[in-house]
């Protein structure tokens, strides 16, 4: 047997090593594959989720190519093992997801399985699926009690800061006026000058 | 001294004799120019002539071969592409320098290196190219030939310095692009004469492919060349392995590898892109 450093050094290198070998590795991911295009979310390992994550964003490529494509029918036809999914595929999906390049899919972790593995788990979706979202969206909402305080406290801190403003211009003007000691028409006041007084 | 002084004068009476000539002569334009120059600033500077540009009219620009060495093509990384641009700079600018021609795996070529411990300084080693790889400046590729019944591979790196002449003297594929099981075939597919003469290429259309079917020596062999692994159709199996031994091979096919998205590259987009930079910067 070669014992070379490249068997134990794995700098570099794509690809997890899942089951028994690549075969097993491209067959259980075909499985995976195949029942996330029939229901658009599964629930598996990390590991697995994030391999087949991959492979479907690579096949909705191929499947975008079109039906008439010869290529993209044989991968279909590989990757799919139940066989009434290539139309779905090919008429649903693409279809979907026609404009956009990337990020067709969405992975979200899950608490451990309750097995005795403990096995880390994550949910795998295709984006756009009818289910209730994964990540709740958080909405904000104005009619909230806190949110009216805080409003009106913001406002009121508003109002006082333009008072300020106003009470710091009339200052300037009492001083200047004291300063010339001689009546002081409006218009020969200049309010540029106010900043220079401060 | 007066026999130097007479040799001086004459030396003078000849100089100005070149210099009422120079209009006349202008062979010594040159040199005149160059020591009109010495008075002014320091050491003359060499102005190389100009390299004579071969338009070739006969051929179309669009009929010629679309070649892109495969050196070129940067591989499948996590390094910034700045590091191939610039690399690619270094290729062109030396290919400037020294001719580079296109070559494939089979094809014969004729390289001349210098070597400090040849009497001439250059080595030239005739043979068939068996493998290209390598990307970047450090791309290589091994000619093997068979002297004096010794098997011989050497492997050149095509951008070292002190390669002095590529020279293709017969271009031709094969219908693998790695020759290695000739190691393990008989001597007679690897033995080219080294005074052997170029034979002419077409530039346009496709590049011959030599359909030899090379005849191996007995088993063992230094690889298990019948694996599907290798790929290999350039070996006459039926001669040397039984349908039962092919058959056994076949356990190691893997089916699934065609359809594995993990493995596949795809540089069709990359090679354009590549080759209209290279033609330009080469062209300046």
């Amino acid at each position: 047997m070669r014992l070379t450093l490249q068997a134990l050094i794995s700098h570099g290198r794509v690809g997890r090593r899942i089951g028994l070998g690549p075969e097993s590795r491209i067959n259980m991911l075909r499985n995976i594959l195949t029942g996330l295009v029939r229901h658009e979310r599964i629930e598996t390992t990390r590991a697995r989720a994030d391999e087949v994550r991959f492979y479907a964003e690579k096949l909705l490529g191929y499947a975008k190519k079109g039906d008439t494509n010869e290529k993209s029918m044989k991968m279909a036809d590989f990757w799919l093992t139940e066989k009434d999914l290539i139309p779905k595929l090919f008429k649903v999906l693409a279809v979907r997801f026609e404009n956009q390049t990337g990020g067709c899919t969405r992975m979200a972790r899950i608490p451990n399985r309750e097995n005795l593995d403990r096995a880390a788990m994550a949910v795998l979706e295709y984006k756009g699926n009818p289910f209730p979202p994964l990540f709740p969206m958080k909405r904000v909402s104005e009619l909230n009690l806190l949110n009216q305080l805080l409003k009106a406290y913001g406002e009121e801190k508003a109002r006082m800061v333009s008072e300020k403003k106003d009470l710091r211009s009339l200052i300037t003007v009492f001083v200047h006026f004291i300063s010339c000691n001689k009546p002081v028409c409006a218009h020969s006041l200049r309010w540029k000058n106010h900043d220079k007084a401060f | 001294m007066a026999a130097a002084c007479t040799s001086r004068t004459r030396q003078m009476m000849g100089l100005l004799r070149i210099l009422r000539n120079f209009s006349q002569n202008e062979r010594l334009l040159s040199t005149s120019v160059l020591r009109h120059n010495v008075a002014s600033d320091g050491p003359p500077k060499f102005t190389p002539p100009s390299k004579p540009v071969i338009i070739d009219k006969t051929q179309k620009e669009a009929s010629l071969r679309r070649f892109l060495s495969p050196e070129f093509i940067p591989p499948r990384q996590r390094t910034n592409p700045v590091k191939f641009s610039i690399e690619r700079k270094d290729m062109i600018q030396r290919r400037k320098v020294l001719n580079i021609p296109e070559f494939y795996a089979g094809s014969i070529l004729a390289v001349t290196m210098t070597d400090p411990h040849v009497n001439g300084n250059m080595n030239r080693f005739i043979g068939i190219c068996i493998q290209r790889s390598g990307k970047g400046l450090g791309a290589t590729f091994i000619l093997r030939n068979v002297v004096d019944g010794q098997g011989v591979e050497i492997c050149y790196e095509l951008y070292s310095p002190r390669m002095r002449k590529i020279e293709v003297l017969k271009l031709e594929k094969r219908l693998d692009d790695n020759l290695m099981y000739l190691r393990d075939a008989l001597p007679e597919y690897s033995t080219f004469n080294f005074d052997m003469q170029p034979v002419h290429y077409e530039i346009t259309g496709d590049v011959p492919v030599n359909l030899l079917k090379v005849k191996m020596r007995p088993k063992p062999w230094s690889k298990r060349w019948e694996r599907p692994k290798f790929n290999i159709k350039g070996i006459h199996f039926d001669l040397c392995l039984t349908p039962e031994m092919m058959e056994h091979a076949q356990k190691w096919a893997e089916p699934w590898r065609p359809y594995d998205m993990l493995k596949e590259y795809d540089t069709s987009s990359l090679e354009e892109h590549i080759f209209k930079e290279v033609q330009e910067n080469l062209r300046k």
